[in-house]
């Protein structure tokens, strides 16, 4: 439902242009005599939780728990902990390397707490301080206290109880000693105390001949016993465990997890389900589906099945003849499970996600995905939730036979294995006693005034103790770790756009010439280079389908694919033709490629089947030499194979089919493209966004710079690419905006909508690759004359930039000496798109933290460490209602907020939310990964890639007001639930008088700049020379034009 | 210097080599010293190169002098007299184990540089290389070797270094419960070769191949045993070669083994250690002469490998199962091939085989792209579609997918018909054992009866 109305959102933004969004909830209303808790229903529901990551080939981020996102973040991490079992934040030991490391620094810390706990931080605790200050203890100075084993042996083996912590002061330490040496020496009633003695029975009673050693053992085990005695256990009785599928109470009472076996059947079952054409036998009756399918298979009875599914046949067979459906089956089996309606939609939600990978794959084929060859009939999900049931059942049944001795039903199993679970009881009273005789260490409380609490007192400690634990305080951590952040950020964007008031344009009249990029995180380096290599230039960013939203048919291609956001379904079709001359040669080559594709595809198949032998024996000793050459000279054979492969492309003229004659847009001749009227809203759309709408705003050579990456042996190859094109390569949308913006008759529309583009600007199409950072231009052949010598410019601009570029890229990859040379880091990464082995050819979108929304001349010179996605936006262009800027927005929140928060996930839970190590990962179904040979499918981005990362939300900077934020907000739920939940956060700049605000609990607060110094350079090189490490914010100058 | 003692160095250098690799990256982790990424790959590099280097030398002044069996001996390294055993190292080269040892070389150089790049930043790396090194040297050791005790030697180092390479990710269950099968599978094909070895200690006195399969360079030799025992010894080392293999009934370890990284499952058990078992036959190639009753024996196993292999294959819907039943399906027909006694072509066949199956896994992740590719070229969609007016499957068609898709129920049938009854034996006696303690001690004698699995929850709660 949700995922639902966010798709309606988007849709609706771009097919008005940009016009303002609604949001519509399209509460599908309840059928008549359909319950809320029919199955159907709790399905559906359930389905909401499960990943929505379709078939790998269209990779998009997305946040992993948009099923929360109606909560505020921290609420909704806790919320999705409990659902999907996953860590919410890094460790606590991870956020302490930070604190060492100076990333996380007290005034942070002490600022949030403060700002955490409120009035209620100043409440002081009878004479031993501020609650604020217990906290703050606990977070300067780790507090750990492991599980009741390790708790055991930290107090009986070790010297925790003889010697003050390491991290205790020596102040702290003398007091606590000094204390409870003068109330020894002084006091007469030490008899009263029972601690006392037994201590003095261990000590001895001659306190002058005690050494310093045991004097401090003396005041530790003194210290220990007064806690353990006045804390007290816990008020709150323990809670039962309570288990709501079977599966957890076998598990938790044998020790055996039935899901291994049940999810061995099962995952080759969905493999095979939901299969797009890899294995050669299709799953029988697999159109009728899941259920009914699996009920075909194994109706019949088969000899040597697995112990545990021998009872499947007759339940099979059952369940035919008494014409059972999935639905009434699932009833069946929750009524035998004795499943209360309040537990049956966490029931099947946790059934579902128990192979949530799978499910998740399902569903979005159920839903329906355009381009797959396979979809799924309606009911699968269902269908499948049946079908693990009926295992699962069968799985209980046998693992009462063996562990529990009881296979008679299954409500017997369960309610013996009820009374095999023993309840553990947990060392209460010492772990919270342990607890605070680590804080009274930090802290330096004596004995005596522990002594002197009274009860209330005693109770009001612990209930402090109890509301600060781990899981708190790595929330805590984890907001003062993004308050530096977000801090240094918006200082250096004061200090910066401060300096940059004092800069004089590098250029005279107009720029020699101008680009515009994606937003990208990974084009801010390529721009910035460029800036600095050629200072009169001057650079944009947009979403880098450049508001041409079709689909694409390249002269090689056999498809048409949707090159846009994946939430929008184009209605434009626009296809790659050859030049007439070179017709007769791409027919022949088409006819070639088709031959060897045919005859490539039959020798993979082959390969695999028993007359295989024969080709294996001939040709095999033949597959050393490409195994050999690809591996250890990747980039040569390349060179090779490109030499070879390109007398088999397309001829190198070709021109796009833009222009359509006919009403309707469609896929046949005629069809295809765009009328002038449609060719002039996209250039509107697209240069109003970037504010280039004025004559003199335009230079002679306007470059349409769209990017995508490629790589070797890489399922994940659509997450490098473009998201604004749904994960493919935006060049031919680039392509299309120049051919677009350079006919007159578009120009002519255009100027009446009060852009005036002029006679002698010039618009070229190119292609930026991520990946080995190779740039390609389109369309040459039609720039004039005129423009030549611009152009030839910009080239050997562009030319050292993505040179650069590759240099400042190379820092981060660990094999690469820091020292490499501009043109090395090139051909290195070069090599790394081309090698088989490389399991990361890019960093893809980590390290993302930053957005910034607004005009470049305010960003520009602003060392942003690759780390920022760059939106050009002029508010002197916007009207009253902000519309461009909510036309902006509406694309940009949900998407880099997506990019930014499945990062996060993937980061602080790899195993949960991402798609863990790249290593063993084998391609199933051509539709996603699962790990090694039979797993769960495996979604979210994967470790390698994450390894650089930081887990930081998504900060934006916008240069806009605050009234136009809240109005914004106000018209638009997805971008106002994402700002007011925390997903992001938010600041707004006025670059004139560079006072930032920034949203915070519902409104916008002034930001005082600490006036921390901006360290000023001469080139991006100087930043970032030397070091592999996420860096600070750098000013560089202008370069001096000569 | 003479032909010989160039070739007793080089002899030595192609099993020094992998040796120094595992010395050189295994003592420093033993006194717990970390050698950097780029040390371990150049010392892996080093000793990879020098021992093909060396076989390669060798191989080329065996075509120049038209030497075709040249032994190296190390000689006893335990003896017991009284009992006419004596632990003998000794290394030939030949028609067979040449190309062998230089296939081993170039897969586990290839697939090493491969490594290098692909476990970079990897928390297992070191592990990785050295179990890497482990390998190599028990290929070379095995394909080299010139006793019983000696292949068995090299044998089980390849064994245990396969068994813990699929469980590298030993932070997830499936693998570890999964190298556990694999060794388990392992051991009993190094009992069936133990017992093999012992057979023919008995018969023939000693290890050497020499007097079991004659004194000619092979393929030529000529059994001097009688044709019942080389049955009976035959028969074990065909038992052997199975499970090294994965033949059947022991094929349900092959696709288990695709749980590691994937340049060890391409090299390690689509290439390498898969082809040992047939290895092993074309070693005794003169005792399957000697009896017809084993080359039947041979023909009929590596036949229903290669219908099973081929069958399963055909509904994996994931490219690393589907490629590892592959390999069975090739692994089958060689050994057909061995069984008829067509020794060169079998040994063709497999070092063919071994490098196309490499090149395939390195590339599996490349699947979706290929196929792209392919689509685009033909102009269609590859994916077979239902024909619309098609019949209902048959019931043995359903049959047949459901025999596939569970693999032949093999494991299944291992478990329930081999190891059910074993564990019913043992919980007999065990149940015998306990009514006995808990008699003497007159109540429960057992205090790990009470103890619940999960004592203690890890959750830190505060």
């Amino acid at each position: 439902m949700l995922l639902r109305a966010k798709f309606s959102a988007f849709a609706a933004s771009n097919k008005n242009g940009n016009a303002v969004t609604t949001l519509e909830l399209d509460e599908k209303p309840l059928l008549e005599g359909e319950d809320e808790h029919s199955v159907a229903q709790l399905v559906e529901r359930a389905a909401g939780y499960l990943p929505t990551q379709g078939p790998i080939e269209v990779f998009v981020l997305t946040n992993n728990l948009y099923a929360f996102e109606d909560q505020p973040f921290h609420q909704a991490l806790k919320a999705a902990r409990d659902c999907y079992r996953a860590e919410p934040y890094l460790s606590e030991q991870e956020y302490r390397r930070l604190y060492g490391a100076g990333r996380i620094t007290d005034e942070d810390l002490e600022a949030v707490v403060m700002d955490d706990l409120g009035e209620r931080g100043l409440k002081l605790i009878n004479g031993l301080g501020m609650i604020a200050e217990f906290r703050f203890a606990m977070l300067r100075h780790p507090v750990h206290v492991g599980p009741d084993a390790e708790l055991r042996w930290v107090v009986a083996e070790t010297d925790a109880l003889e010697r003050f912590r390491e991290q205790t002061t020596r102040i702290n330490r003398t007091r606590i000693v000094t204390a409870t040496r003068k109330w020894l020496e002084g006091s007469g009633d030490r008899n009263g105390i029972p601690e006392l003695t037994s201590l003095f029975d261990k000590f001895g009673h001659n306190t002058a001949k005690w050494s310093v050693a045991e004097w401090d053992a003396f005041s530790l085990q003194l210290l220990w016993r007064i806690c353990l005695k006045g804390i007290g256990a816990d008020p709150k009785a323990a809670e039962p465990e309570t288990f709501v599928r079977p599966r957890d109470l076998l598990l938790r009472a044998t020790g055996d997890d039935i899901d291994r076996d049940v999810h061995g059947v099962l995952i080759r079952f969905c493999a095979a389900f939901v299969d797009q054409g890899y294995s050669d036998w299709l799953l029988p009756n697999r159109d009728t589906g899941f259920f009914e399918a699996f009920l075909s298979l194994y109706e019949s009875r088969t000899v040597g099945l697995e112990h545990w599914l021998h009872g499947l046949s007759s339940e099979v067979r059952r369940l035919k003849q008494e014409n059972v459906s999935a639905e009434q089956y699932i009833e069946q089996a929750l009524a035998d499970y004795g499943i209360v309606a309040s537990d049956r939609e966490a029931f099947v939600r946790q059934t579902l996600l128990s192979l949530g990978g799978w499910a998740g794959m399902i569903w979005q084929l159920e839903l329906g995905v355009d381009w797959v060859v396979h979809n799924a009939p309606k009911k699968s999900l269902t269908g499948m939730l049946a079908v693990q049931l009926l295992l699962e059942r069968q799985a209980i049944w046998n693992l009462g036979r063996d562990a529990i001795g009881d296979s008679s039903s299954i409500p017997e199993v369960l309610a013996a294995a009820w009374k095999k679970v023993s309840q553990p009881q947990p060392l209460k009273r010492e772990r919270r006693a342990f607890l605070l005789f680590q804080v009274a260490q930090m802290l330096g409380w004596t004995p005596l005034e522990l002594l002197q609490l009274t009860e209330a007192e005693w109770a009001e400690l612990g209930i402090e103790l109890e509301s600060f634990p781990s899981l708190e305080r790595r929330r805590i951590f984890h907001e003062a770790f993004e308050r530096k952040y977000v801090h240094a950020t918006l200082d250096a964007f004061a200090t910066h756009t401060a300096r940059r008031r004092n800069v004089k344009p590098t250029w005279q009249h107009r720029p020699d010439f101008q680009i515009v990029t994606c937003i990208d995180d990974r084009e801010e380096s390529f721009r910035r280079h460029l800036e600095e290599v050629w200072p009169t230039c001057e650079t944009f960013g947009a979403a880098g389908f450049f508001a041409v939203a079709m689909n694409y048919r390249g002269a090689a291609d056999a498809f048409y694919k949707p090159l846009c956001p994946a939430v929008i379904k184009p209605a434009h079709f626009v296809q790659e033709d050859v030049g007439y001359t070179f017709e007769g040669e791409h027919q022949s080559r088409a006819q070639i490629r088709r031959q060897i594709g045919l005859f490539s595809h039959a020798f993979h198949k082959r390969s695999r089947t028993f007359l295989g032998g024969i080709l294996t024996g001939v040709l095999g000793t033949l597959a050393s030499v490409p195994l050999v050459a690809r591996v250890l000279f990747p980039h040569l054979t390349s060179r090779i194979r490109q030499r070879f492969g390109s007398l088999l492309q397309p001829p190198p003229v070709t021109n796009l089919q833009l222009e359509r004659y006919e009403d309707d847009p469609g896929p046949t001749n005629g069809h295809i493209g765009y009328s002038v009227d449609e060719m002039s809203g996209v250039v509107v759309r697209l240069l109003r966004d970037m504010g280039v709408t004025k004559g003199e705003d335009f230079s002679r050579l306007f470059i349409i710079c769209g990017h995508g990456s490629s790589s070797l042996n890489n399922p994940h190859e659509s997450s490098y690419c473009c998201g604004a094109c749904a994960g493919k390569r935006g060049g031919p949308n680039a392509r299309a905006f120049a051919q677009m913006a350079n006919d007159w008759r578009v120009r002519a529309k255009v100027a009446a909508q009060g852009v005036v583009i002029p006679d002698d600007t010039f618009f070229v199409g190119a292609y930026h690759n991520t990946c080995d950072d190779s740039v390609v231009f389109y369309d040459l052949d039609r720039l004039p004359a005129s423009h030549r010598e611009d152009f030839e410019v910009s080239r050997k601009a562009i030319e050292e930039a993505r040179q650069r570029n590759a240099h400042e890229r190379c820092r981060r990859f660990g094999t690469v000496p820091l020292t490499i040379s501009a043109k090395d880091a090139l051909r290195h990464v070069e090599a790394r798109a081309e090698d088989i082995s490389q399991p990361r050819p890019e960093y893809d979108h980590a390290t993302n933290s930053l957005c910034i929304v607004g005009r470049r001349q305010w960003s520009r010179g602003l060392f942003l460490d690759r780390r920022a996605f760059l939106t050009s936006y002029d508010p002197h262009v916007d009207d009253e209602e902000h519309s461009v800027l909510l036309g902006i927005l509406s694309a940009a929140v949900p998407v880099c907020a997506g990019i930014s928060l499945s990062f996060y996930f993937s980061t602080v839970d790899n195993v949960n939310y991402g798609s863990g190590s790249k290593l063993p990962h084998n391609v199933a179904s051509l539709v996603g990964v699962i790990e090694g040979t039979s797993s769960d499918l495996r979604t979210g981005v994967y470790q390698q890639v994450c390894e650089i990362h930081e887990p930081l939300r998504l900060t934006f900077v916008i240069e806009t007001t605050p009234e136009a934020m809240r109005s914004i907000m106000a018209r638009n739920a997805v971008i106002d639930r994402l700002i007011r939940g925390a997903w992001v956060h938010l600041a707004v700049i006025d670059p004139v008088t560079s006072e930032v605000q920034v949203f915070k609990n519902g409104e916008f607060q002034v930001y005082q700049p600490s006036g921390a110094k901006l360290n000023e350079v001469g080139s991006s090189l100087e930043c970032y020379e030397g070091s592999r490490d996420h860096l600070p914010f750098f000013s560089i100058h202008e370069t001096e034009v000569e | 210097m003479t032909v010989d003692t160039a070739m007793w160095y080089l002899g030595r250098i192609v099993v020094a080599s992998p040796a120094f690799v595992l010395l050189a990256l295994g003592v420093p982790l033993l006194i717990n010293v970390r050698l950097s990424e780029k040390l371990q790959s150049q010392l892996t590099k080093f000793g990879v190169t020098l021992g093909l280097l060396a076989a390669t030398a060798i191989l080329v002044i065996m075509l120049v002098t038209g030497k075709r069996h040249v032994p190296i001996e190390l000689g006893n390294w335990v003896t017991i007299e009284e009992e006419h055993f004596h632990f003998h190292l000794k290394f030939v080269f030949d028609r067979l184990s040449v190309p062998f040892t230089i296939l081993s070389f170039v897969l586990c150089g290839t697939v090493g540089a491969f490594a290098n790049v692909y476990l970079h930043r990897d928390a297992g790396y070191q592990r990785f290389f050295l179990l890497y090194a482990l390998f190599l040297l028990g290929m070379v050791i095995s394909s080299l070797a010139g006793t019983i005790e000696t292949l068995f030697f090299g044998w089980e180092l390849v064994g245990l270094s396969s068994a813990l390479l699929v469980a590298y990710f030993h932070e997830r269950p499936g693998p570890v419960r999964n190298g556990h099968r694999v060794w388990t599978i392992y051991r009993i094909a190094d009992a069936a070769f133990l017992i093999a070895a012992l057979t023919m200690h008995h018969l023939t006195g000693a290890g050497d191949f020499d007097r079991m399969i004659g004194k000619d360079s092979w393929p030529m030799g000529v059994s001097a045993i009688e044709p019942w025992q080389a049955l009976a010894v035959g028969s074990l080392l065909l038992l052997a070669a199975a499970g090294k293999s994965g033949m059947v009934p022991f094929s349900g370890w092959l696709p288990r083994a695709m749980e590691g990284p994937t340049p060890s499952s391409a090299v390690f058990y689509g290439a390498l250690s898969v082809h040992l078992g047939t290895f092993l036959l074309l070693r005794v190639s003169p005792l399957l002469a000697a009896s017809l009753t084993l080359r039947i024996l041979v023909i009929v196993l590596g036949l229903i490998s290669a219908v099973f292999g081929s069958m399963t294959s055909r509904v994996q819907s994931d490219v690393k199962n589907a490629l590892a039943f592959a390999s069975l399906t090739q692994v089958g027909i060689i050994t057909v091939e061995i069984g008829f006694g067509w020794y060169y072509i079998a040994l063709i066949h497999m070092i063919g085989h071994a490098c196309l199956r490499t090149l395939q896994l390195l590339r599996a992740p490349s699947i979706l792209k290929d196929r792209q590719m392919l689509e685009d070229a033909v102009g269609a969609r590859l994916a077979k579609k239902k024909p619309e007016n098609a019949a209902p499957p048959t019931p043995f068609q359903l049959w047949l997918y459901q025999f596939a898709m569970h693999r032949g129920n093999l494991d299944a049938m291992l478990d329930g018909w081999v190891v059910r009854p074993f564990l019913w034996i043992f919980r007999l006696f065990d149940s015998f054992e306990r009514r006995w303690t808990n008699f003497l001690s007159g109540g429960e004698s057992r205090e790990s009866d009470r103890l619940s699995p999960y004592s203690d929850s890890l959750e830190d709660v505060i």
